[in-house]
């Protein structure tokens, strides 16, 4: 079979598949190591300090000057490390983020693959780094690594949820435009390309504000960011499950973590805030140079990377229980409340207005279930008398 | 929620302020005139001898007992046509930098003001890679008197 | 042994082993070098057995062989982040002993002096406490810029930044240079913008609230009992403050309340310190008021100072709690047994009892709220 790439005609279908992967794999390894530089030097400026400055100008080869560095650290294994789930988990964590590259929409006709079940996609695919945690976690023969396996796979368990509904709630009701400004507009599309492209006029932000907010918290969670990095809780449980990698193993666990923030921050973009339809619009005529719109979706998605990293400087960790307590007690009820009111809306077409109001008072509703929380806090599991005793019977 | 708002807001304010960095190996900052780097011992450059007569007060005072003292008869003296009125002069002088706790004693307590605490970065720039060459010897302690590279403070 | 409070499961069904977890002597939540085992059971703490001793140096002993002014730079280095205190206790002592008459202006400079070290101690609780419970860096960034002014404020008094080595019996070293108020007002000035980069960024955080509100909890008659002393005593209510109960130097004529908290928990500890630094700046300023011109070490000093016979027992309210030095003198010129009451042992006894049955992650947060120094534990 033949397809065409870039213009070019009459390419087989493997070739066109290895140069989009090759194209990937280049353009992840390059924007993640701009990444951690970035990261470090903005995380910096919040701490009133230079980030890296010496390797290279201004700190940019810092990346590169730590890749080689872990290249050339010697490769330890555990004696009693179980040999296939020891050297597997690095790769089960890693590929999956490569996968998600695939239905991300960069500009206007240019993607991997347009999938028409693009989000389906996305949300299977990105669940399978957990059983790398695991895998890592327990593979390790490290009590501590386990802890941490145990917490990571817990926590990015809860966390698929309101991460999966907030997702849902949006695709039910997008309105795709047809082909041209006159046909009529469908609704509900799981295809991240007619998301997009739904959006010409508003961003979906306007519309799901509280869904915003709870997709921003989920994908803090499934990045295993502050507040809720608790594997990798520095001061505890030292590096979590990754704590007996060394070297490119551990390189490529904290490549897939940046790599994962890459394509959140690029879903995010093209969800909620309209990607590179807007403000610009859709049509192919009149749509604006192809630069002009990778720029625009750069943009964006830098916004929410930037949002990441400014609550990573500001924001103590949570402990796990109340973790998971936040992700069932209130991300959970508050997106099945939410994809109910867009059900009704998508079924008696009310205004879409509400959905605003809805989703206002969403927030307000969010900001009050966390005060009643931390004012009300759950007991302790058992107070020392309890335990004394219990040690005396 | 508020509350994190709020810290987001603290931090928010960090960023636009100026960073407190300091480049150290480039720019080294203005050191205070009472800074107490390791002591160092003085030249006398009217007669070109050390102030140092080998008295052993310093030796005796110091708590960790990081400095040997050993002094011989000023060839220079006027008995011996020479200019100096010091009778007895320094002949050897260690200190020893990796036991000495600064505590300004042997300083305190000299009676010819022959040893000062060094003020200047080389002072605090001492890094080795063989601990025995911490040990200094009474060239090296007069090496920077001598060379004018010190303006020392010695309290009153 | 078997738990049986949160699990839905029958006790007798479920049996699981308790995980040893050792938080060893070099661990990312730095207080020193401190080891503590934990008892785990999932998440829960059951037992926790601290191990001290790495920092021991022998301080008390080599103190025996050093007179009296020898011994301040051992006495700087038992507590090396109060370390003005830490010669207070002792040059008090001497003078208690020695029955030296200290002029006026060396007590007001003493008492600026020591509480410009609490306020620099308390900063550096904050910026490691910030650390524990979770934010990445940038509290102990605050903390580290807050305490750059005051270090090179002491740098530019006593010529060192950390060992100040600067009180003497009698008085102090040398003369203050003669920017000393100005500087101090430049320093107040810094830490009050401090206090509140900190308030706006902890204390109102729910997260944060959520991580200490009733962790760790102690009352005050178990801290009483514990024999704690110093922020974390008054962090549960109890009013003892040694400036206030006993004062020394010249805390009676200053005007300022012990501060308070109901509850002893880890969150009241770290409200109790933060309202501590607020309140030192304010004692600074009322010193700064009375300071006079004057001498600054008696008139007639002997050059070796030589103790009569006894034994004297002086105690000052340093950051962490009570510091107090008991001095033994058989005539001469070295005392003949010095010991060290060091606030953080006492403080640590209570580790166990408020850590069992909280989380392990509780356990990290808890060590950081009693905010022990292990220079001063181990001595």
């Amino acid at each position: 079979m033949s397809t065409e790439i870039f213009g070019i005609e009459d390419v087989n279908v493997w070739v066109d598949a290895l140069i989009r992967v090759l194209l990937v794999v280049g353009f992840m390894t390059v924007v993640v190591m701009g990444l951690i530089w970035i990261e470090r030097k903005v995380l910096a400026r919040f701490q009133q300090r230079l980030g890296p400055t010496r390797t290279g100008p201004i700190g940019l080869l810092q990346s590169v000057a730590d890749a080689l560095k872990l290249v050339g650290k010697e490769d330890l294994r555990p004696r009693n490390a179980d040999p296939w789930t020891f050297e597997l988990a690095p790769y089960l964590v890693f590929i999956p983020v490569f996968l998600g590259f695939v239905i991300v929409p960069f500009v206007l006709d240019w993607q991997i693959r347009i999938l028409e079940l693009g989000l389906l996609y996305f949300v299977a695919v990105s669940g399978v780094n957990i059983v790398g945690w695991i895998m890592a976690g327990w593979g390790s023969d490290n009590r501590y690594a386990m802890i941490g396996g145990m917490r990571a796979a817990a926590q990015g368990i809860s966390y698929e949820l309101p991460l999966v509904l907030s997702l849902l709630a949006v695709a039910m009701v997008v309105e795709v435009p047809g082909t041209d400004a006159s046909a009529e507009a469908a609704r509900g599309s799981l295809n991240l390309n007619e998301i997009v492209a739904s959006q010409h006029e508003v961003p979906n932000i306007v519309w799901q504000p509280l869904v915003t907010v709870v997709f921003f918290i989920a994908a803090l969670a499934e990045l295993n960011r502050t507040p809720f990095d608790i594997p990798v809780g520095e001061s505890e449980v030292v590096g979590g499950p990754f704590v007996e990698y060394s070297g490119i193993r551990w390189s490529m666990f904290f490549l897939a973590e940046y790599a994962a923030l890459l394509i959140m921050a690029l879903v995010f973009a093209a969800v909620f805030l309209g990607g590179w339809a807007w403000p610009f619009g859709i049509w192919m005529d009149d749509a604006p140079p192809r630069w002009a719109q990778a720029l625009v979706v750069a943009g964006k998605a830098s916004l929410f990377i930037f949002l990441v990293i400014w609550v990573r400087a500001s924001v103590p960790r949570l402990r796990i229980d109340q973790l998971m307590g936040f992700s069932w007690k209130i991300l959970l009820p508050l997106m099945l409340v939410q994809v109910l009111v867009n059900g009704l809306v998508l079924v008696y077409d009310w205004p879409e207005i509400i959905l605003t109001v809805v989703g206002l008072f969403g927030i307000v509703a969010l900001f009050a279930m966390v005060e009643r929380a931390v004012r009300h806090p759950r007991p302790r599991p058992m107070t020392a008398a309890q335990l004394q005793g219990e040690a005396a019977s | 929620m508020r509350g994190i708002l709020k810290s987001l807001m603290v931090t928010a304010s960090t960023f636009a302020r100026k960073p407190v960095t300091r480049q150290y190996p480039e720019g080294h900052r203005e050191l205070p005139e009472r800074d107490r780097a390791f002591p160092l011992l003085l030249w006398d450059e009217d007669i070109d001898e050390p102030f140092c007569t080998g008295c052993h007060a310093c030796e005796r005072a110091c708590p960790v007992e990081c400095m040997t003292v050993i002094m011989k008869d000023n060839p220079n003296h006027t008995s011996n046509d020479g200019p100096s009125k010091r009778r007895k002069i320094i002949d050897k002088f260690y200190i020893d930098y990796g036991r000495c706790m600064r505590c300004n004693i042997c300083v305190e307590v000299c009676n010819f003001e022959a040893i000062a605490m060094n003020n200047t970065w080389q002072g605090h720039e001492t890094s080795v890679y063989d601990r025995s060459d911490l040990v200094q010897d009474l060239p090296q302690l007069l090496v920077q008197s001598k060379a004018k590279q010190l303006q020392e403070w010695v309290a009153e | 042994m078997v738990v049986e409070a949160s699990t839905p499961f029958e006790a007798s069904e479920f049996e699981t082993q308790d995980l040893l977890i050792n938080v060893g002597p070099q661990h990312p939540s730095t207080h020193g070098v401190f080891r503590m085992v934990l008892e785990i059971d999932g998440e829960v703490v059951k037992d926790l057995v601290p191990y001290i001793g790495y920092l021991h140096r022998g301080a008390e002993k080599l103190c025996e062989n050093n007179d009296f002014r020898q011994g301040i730079g051992y006495m700087d280095r038992t507590e090396y982040l109060a370390a003005h205190n830490a010669e207070l206790s002792y040059v008090m002592a001497v003078e208690a002993l020695a029955e030296i008459e200290v002029p006026e202006r060396a007590q007001w400079i003493r008492m600026i002096l020591c509480e410009l070290n609490r306020i620099s101690s308390h900063f550096m609780f904050l910026g490691a406490f910030g650390v524990d419970v979770g934010v990445f860096g940038t509290p102990f960034i605050y903390a580290w810029r807050e305490r750059e002014t005051v270090i090179d404020l002491f740098e530019e008094i006593s010529g060192d930044r950390m060992m100040y080595a600067y009180f003497r019996a009698g008085g102090l070293a040398w003369e203050v240079p003669t920017n000393f108020v100005e500087r101090v007002q430049q320093v107040l000035k810094s830490a009050r913008q401090g206090v509140k980069d900190f308030d706006g960024l902890l204390t109102e955080n729910e997260i944060f609230i959520a991580r200490t509100k009733g962790v760790g909890v102690i009352s005050a008659e178990d801290a009483i009992e514990i024999g704690m002393s110093g922020p974390s005593l008054r962090a549960s209510g109890v009013p003892l403050d040694l400036r206030k109960t006993e004062p020394y130097l010249y805390y009676d004529q200053l005007d300022f309340e012990p501060i308070t908290a109901e509850g002893g928990d880890v969150f009241d500890r770290y409200l109790v310190r933060l309202q501590e630094i607020s309140q030192s700046i304010d004692l600074i300023e009322q010193c700064l008021d009375r300071l006079q011109d004057g001498p600054i070490v008696p008139e007639k000093m002997p050059r070796m100072l030589r103790l009569p016979e006894g034994e004297v027992y002086m105690r000052t309210e340093a950051p962490r709690g009570e510091y107090g030095v008991y001095m033994v003198s058989k005539g001469g010129n070295k005392p003949h047994r010095l010991k060290v009451r060091s606030a953080c042992l006492s403080n640590l006894q209570a580790l166990k009892q408020m850590s069992v049955g909280q989380y392990v992650a509780d356990a990290i947060i808890i060590l950081g709220s009693i905010d022990i120094v292990l220079s001063e534990v181990d001595r």
